[in-house]
């Protein structure tokens, strides 16, 4: 099946023009929306049962009124939209407290889409580099022992600019993975006295830690020139540390050298493989592979922009696995201005649903002794 | 923030007054006098009296707020704490002559005594339910120590030095300690030198508690529990309104909130009727409380999504509107609800009661009976056969009741042993 739209979109150079990419958005949704009703029987009921037909797709209202699927709902299916062995990917999300993780695989077809995406993503954010680069990981060695799909985005990461080396914060060891921030310490205070610039990659929790525990320590660092602090993997599992960002760049300002315009945050999830990028106000704007439409709880129905609601992610990219239309667990917000001068409006997250309202007899003790 | 004897101390003393603590309690047992009940129970009431003369409302408000708690609400629970409900409590949990030697035969006397030391371990879902495991601790004469849960916000750690304050024979009966649950080995020692650990919360902190006491150790457990209501199809209207109420007001977060209804039926259309004549009444109910908290509104839409992207499967059957929703499916399984006014409806025949609700005997706590009266002594003595420890009205599931026991048993005794001795 000719897959012209899509691959129309993913060519796209003004990577934040939304309003000029509606009508490609929604062709090539209605694309993508037909590809999965043909080819993934599971997806086909979704849509047959609520009288969707995905061959009239054909206002972004459509769009809106496409059956979205939870993420819950890939934590206890697997769909798949094309035969396993013909996708090089089969990635699973890094698991949330339901102790679920969703299975996910991508084509070649996505993954060309993905690099499409990223080359011009980080060339609009002037992340590619010709000098090599040391590469200090805040996240999982890539091994053979985990599918999580962060590790893989982290180590595609590594090739933005040349690696001179790559050095990991959680190592595969004999007792299984293992978090050892020292060795990340150490190599910091080591770079900052040679000439290769760093770049860090992962989770910012680790990071922010990291940082904690050096300044406690009195060490304050000056890192060479073009050395820049990337940040991606969420906050989540560290919502009761209420990290404040700023506080986070204040730091890597003080205790590394770099300044808050050289820190770049990533969002993205394992269900909506899409790369957001923050801007220099540290914005995620919304860009043209993706709409995001914010719902009302009760109706679904989107609120208007500035209004709390559920983060439902949209995109035709994938064709792997259903990924069209899905609903996160996490609040948000989307907001139209921004000083930053893009006009395409930006996400903010506000959290995971009712994680903050439940301590219970019956769930909350529970988690006394567990922590 | 450490409370030991009387004196507030940063967390950072804790290694050195943990080092002392054993002394310090084992002193205490050698040269006092046993704890007098009344002296507690005065310093109690007169505790009570300041906080209805709103000494503590900066503390209080801001929680009650928090946990949409009317004022109203908590000041009627007041009473509980004050002298003739304690000396009720008291009577009715260690009997009229509970610091008296009684004749056990001609040659031999018999007294009850504390156990001794206490440790205890407290959930953090109460915000003052720490500070009442201690009193309760004070209440049978034991020396008490006492785990802070995480999270907590220092209103127990404030109530329990004021009533040292007002009376400062209970110094050194009174050890407060803000040790995460993580430090095994610290835990491990209080758990070592007390007599019993009194542990609340679910299965996974009485297993961790059981793996921490030694032989020599007893545990007092007030688990996790599961309470619902049992319907008749013809029960009263003024009945499910009062479960209605209770529903809204507990969202299911208390032991003692009903997670669903069983009905006594085991056809799925009369069910599906029941549910839909229940949810009628909930919806009208529900409009004269304060709305679910959105986060959990958003929370339980995600999820009733997606049972109605399975329900074709699972033959679960929803109705939702404004928040709050009613789950109807073919299984009897008790479990616990979405929480927040989803809550569920299934059947159980009353033949069926025992066979479906034992296997699950000390997780059970109320039943809500909503059948008309002359059905209800047949299924109220099912209901206590098949184990569970109070049956209410619907609109009662959560009431609190001066000298009633908790989960079934008498805390005060369990705290307490019987000695007999020669004349």
């Amino acid at each position: 099946m000719k897959r012209r739209y899509v691959r129309k979109l993913f060519r796209t150079r003004k990577i934040y023009d939304l309003n000029k990419t509606d009508e490609l958005f929604v062709k090539a949704m209605r694309e993508n929306a037909v590809y999965h009703y043909t080819n993934c029987l599971e997806y086909k009921q979704i849509l047959d049962d609520t009288s969707f037909n995905p061959f009239k797709i054909e206002t972004m209202e459509d769009v809106i009124n496409l059956p979205f699927l939870p993420t819950l709902y890939f934590k206890h299916h697997e769909l798949f939209s094309k035969p396993l062995w013909r996708m090089p990917i089969k990635a699973t999300s890094s698991g949330t407290s339901s102790g679920f993780r969703s299975k996910i695989a991508m084509s070649f077809g996505d993954l060309w889409r993905g690099f499409q995406m990223i080359r011009r993503i980080f060339a609009y954010h002037k992340l590619w580099s010709l000098k090599p680069v040391t590469y200090l990981i805040f996240g999982y060695q890539p091994t053979k022992h985990s599918q999580a799909g962060i590790m893989k985005t982290a180590y595609g990461f590594t090739y933005v600019a040349p690696a001179r080396k790559r050095v990991y914060a959680i190592r595969w060891t004999k007792d299984g993975y293992q978090v050892d921030l020292e060795l990340i310490k150490q190599e910091m205070i080591k770079a900052s006295k040679k000439k290769t610039p760093i770049r860090t990659i992962g989770f910012p929790a680790y990071t922010y830690f990291l940082l904690k525990e050096m300044e406690a320590e009195g060490i304050k660092l000056k890192m060479p020139k073009g050395s820049k602090i990337t940040v991606g993997g969420g906050w989540k599992n560290f919502y009761a540390e209420k990290v404040d960002k700023f506080e986070f760049y204040r730091l890597v300002k003080e205790i590394l050298g770099i300044e808050e315009e050289n820190c770049v945050e990533f969002f993205g999830a394992v269900e909506h493989p899409i790369l957001y990028t923050d801007c220099k106000y540290h914005h995620f704007h919304v860009p043209v592979h993706a709409r995001v439409i914010i719902r009302d709880p009760e109706t679904f129905r989107p609120v208007e922009n500035g209004q709390i609601g559920l983060i439902n992610l949209i995109t035709p990219m994938i064709e792997g696995t259903p990924l069209l239309s899905v609903m996160t667990d996490d609040l948000g917000i989307l907001h139209d201005k921004c000083e930053c001068g893009v006009n395409s409006p930006w996400l903010e997250i506000i959290g995971r649903v009712g994680i903050k309202d439940i301590t219970t007899c019956a769930q909350g003790a529970e988690e006394m002794l567990k922590e | 923030m450490i409370l030991y004897k009387g004196e507030i101390y940063e967390n950072h003393y804790q290694k050195r007054l943990i080092d002392t603590l054993r002394e310090d309690c084992y002193e205490t047992l050698e040269k006092e006098e046993f704890l007098k009940i009344d002296e507690v129970i005065e310093a109690c009431d007169k505790l009570a009296q300041q906080v209805k003369a709103k000494k503590y409302d900066d503390l209080i408000l801001p929680l009650l707020e928090e946990f949409d708690i009317p004022y109203d609400y908590f000041l009627s629970h007041l009473p509980m704490f004050e002298k003739p409900s304690l000396l009720h409590k008291v009577e009715t949990e260690l009997g009229k002559n509970h610091d008296k030697e009684i004749p056990l035969n001609e040659d031999n006397n018999k007294r009850r005594y504390p156990l001794g030391i206490l440790f205890h371990i407290a959930a953090g879902n109460v915000d003052a339910l720490p500070a009442y495991s201690v009193i309760e601790g004070l209440l049978a004469g034991n020396i008490n120590i006492l785990k802070l849960p995480s999270g907590d916000r220092g209103l127990s750690v404030k109530l329990l030095s004021e009533l040292i304050k007002i009376e400062p024979k209970l110094k050194p009966y009174i050890y407060v300690f803000d040790v995460p649950s993580t430090e095994t080995e610290t835990l491990r020692i209080f758990a070592e030198m007390s007599d019993a650990i009194v542990v609340w919360g679910g299965d996974v902190a009485i297993k961790a508690a059981r793996t921490m006491a030694s032989v020599t150790t007893k545990i007092i457990e007030w688990g996790h529990k599961l309470s619902f209501a049992y319907a008749t199809l013809d029960a009263s209207d003024k009945d499910l309104e009062g479960l209605a109420h209770h529903m809204a007001i507990t969202d299911q977060v208390l032991c003692s909130s009903a997670q669903g209804i069983y009905v006594d039926t085991s056809s799925r259309e009369e069910l599906d009727q029941f549910a839909k004549r229940f949810f009628d009444i909930f919806v009208e109910i529900n409009k004269s409380h304060k709305p679910v908290p959105f986060g959990m509104k958003s929370r339980n839409a995600l999820q009733l999504y997606y049972e109605e992207l399975e329900s074709k499967k699972s033959k679960k059957k929803i109705l939702k509107k404004d928040g709050i929703s009613v789950i109807t499916s073919d299984d009897s399984q008790l479990e616990l609800s979405m929480m927040f006014r989803s809550i569920w409806i299934k059947m159980l025949p009353k033949d069926k009661i025992i066979q479906n609700l034992k296997p699950h005997k000390n997780h059970l706590q109320t039943a809500g009976l909503l059948a008309p009266d002359n059905k209800s002594e047949e299924i109220k003595s099912l209901l206590i056969k098949a184990g569970l420890t109070r049956i209410t009205k619907g609109k009662d599931m959560s009431r609190i009741i001066v000298g009633e026991s908790h989960d079934g048993v008498y805390p005060l005794m369990q705290y307490s042993r019987v000695v007999e001795s020669f004349k």
